[in-house]
């Protein structure tokens, strides 16, 4: 998914007729006028930058200097902050949520309002549910304000500031499904002393399969790649995508580095989410996320658990897949064991799980066996294997 | 070095890379490699094996042995 940075997000709701701050965009120390008091804002594809410190407010000009020159001299959470966002300090007497996404087991658009804004909606949806509405709507309508009117109003909302909230949010349905997006989020949406609403802050991702309807849009994503270096990606990452393609049979090699001590081989049509997970729904600690499927090489498999296994502060490794047709269990076992023995490691200390049934799991289990490696069928969930490798690496099995 | 599988060809047996050469030519993942006068056997290739028994199908004198050695 392509995230525009807030600026970006911003002009397409300028565009379309939600309000958003006075600002000026700058990426060097020029000499451009701003309002004072400001808030300064780093430009990179992440979320928390307040936490990270990408965001400062400002009183004065000198102030606002050093900071923009800290800011275009650094980086926030491992991006470059190429440009930084100044934009006026707006006095705010109650701040809202407002977001689109796809509901993905309804397989329908969904809007998404709180009353809370300003922090996670997930977590305000954890400790009072009934401050976030949600409704469902047709991707090729949009949300219409009447709808947006009968949805806000179970809140309590009433008058101008339900009108506006229900045209700012018919309006985001309608940015949503216009720019092909994944997510439109304002958060917040705030009320003014003027009872105004005004867009504080906008995330939006578009669907990398639709960026050819946007050709402006995907040429920054473009420009940011080359710019970058693809530097978002670590060196474990890099090798990982070596393993990659190494050849051309399955994948194996799409990892993302955590700091934990679980490494972890999962996959098989969606299960690498599904397990993951699990994996933390248990408060495990995930060394890495991965994907793998497609019935990868034994030397792809080998070369990615000696790259997991490589990696500092990894004690044990999780082999976790859903039933797989396409992907051989003994392949799956072969290159597993043949890199944890290449890693100078004994199998059945290192393996905490292994848990892939399907196409010939009888000769993968017969390899697991040899090993002393204990394997789980498909008698055993994925959500039960997850528990087992957390248990285990903890050292309580 | 194979973890796996072993493969053996008798060369007793084996008809040779020119007047045979099947086995380089049916394997899906180049174990058997044109050597001469008999065809060599990819070690790093080995454990790649997918057990099609291809090479054993079209070996007329039966010369190729497949072994797994996590049976033994």
């Amino acid at each position: 998914m392509m995230r525009l940075l807030e600026y970006k997000s911003k002009e397409i709701l300028v565009k379309n007729g939600i309000p958003i701050p006075s600002s000026v965009l700058v990426s060097d120390l020029s000499h451009a006028s701003f309002p004072l008091p400001a808030v300064l804002k780093a430009q990179v594809p992440i979320g928390g930058r307040q936490k990270a410190g990408g965001v400062v407010e400002v009183q004065t000009r000198q102030e606002a200097e050093a900071h923009l020159q800290r800011l275009l001299s650094s980086e926030v959470r491992g991006h470059p902050v190429e440009s930084v966002l100044i934009e006026e300090r707006v006095e705010t007497t109650r701040e809202f949520y407002l977001g689109i996404t796809v509901d993905t087991v309804a397989k329908k658009p969904i809007a998404i309002f709180s009353t809370e804004g300003g922090i996670e909606v997930e977590e305000t949806s954890k400790k009072n549910p009934n401050a976030v509405l949600k409704r469902h709507f047709p991707a090729s309508t949009g949300l219409p304000e009447f709808r947006a009117r009968e949805m806000i109003s179970q809140c309590g909302i009433r008058g101008r500031l339900l009108l506006r909230l229900s045209a700012t949010l018919s309006r985001l349905t309608a940015i949503f499904t216009r720019y092909d997006a994944t997510i439109a989020e304002i958060n917040p949406l705030a009320q003014t002393a003027d009872g105004k609403v005004i867009a504080l802050d906008c995330h939006m991702e578009l669907d990398d399969d639709a960026l050819f309807r946007h050709a402006t849009l995907a040429s920054l994503s473009q420009k940011s790649k080359q710019q970058k270096g693809h530097s978002e990606k670590g060196d474990f990452e890099k090798k990982a995508a070596e393993i990659d393609r190494l050849d051309q049979r399955g994948v194996a090699g799409r990892l993302i580095a955590f700091d934990g001590d679980l490494g972890l081989i999962i996959g098989g049509g969606g299960a690498s989410l599904t397990a993951f997970d699990a994996v933390l729904r248990h408060e495990g600690r995930p060394a890495n996320y991965c994907e793998i499927g497609g019935n990868p090489s034994v030397l792809k498999t080998k070369e990615l658990t000696k790259l997991i296994l490589s990696k500092p502060g990894v004690e044990k490794l999780a082999v976790i897949m859903n039933i797989v047709s396409n992907t051989r269990v003994d392949l799956m076992a072969r290159g597993v064991i043949k890199g944890i023995l290449e890693s100078g490691r004994v199998p059945s200390e290192t393996l905490a799980v292994f848990r892939i049934p399907g196409a010939w799991e009888e000769e993968g289990f017969k390899i697991l066996r040899k090993y002393g490696v204990e394997y789980c069928d498909r008698t055993v969930s994925i959500d039960e294997a997850a528990r087992i490798a957390v248990e285990k690496t903890r050292g309580n099995l | 070095m194979s973890e796996f599988i072993q493969i053996e060809i008798d060369p007793n047996l084996c008809a040779g890379t020119e007047e045979c050469g099947k086995c380089v030519t049916v394997c899906p993942v180049n174990i058997f490699e044109p050597g001469s006068p008999l065809p060599g056997i990819s070690e790093t290739n080995e454990d790649e094996c997918t057990l099609c028994e291809l090479c054993l199908q079209n070996c007329g004198p039966r010369a190729i042995q497949i072994h797994k050695l996590y049976e033994d």
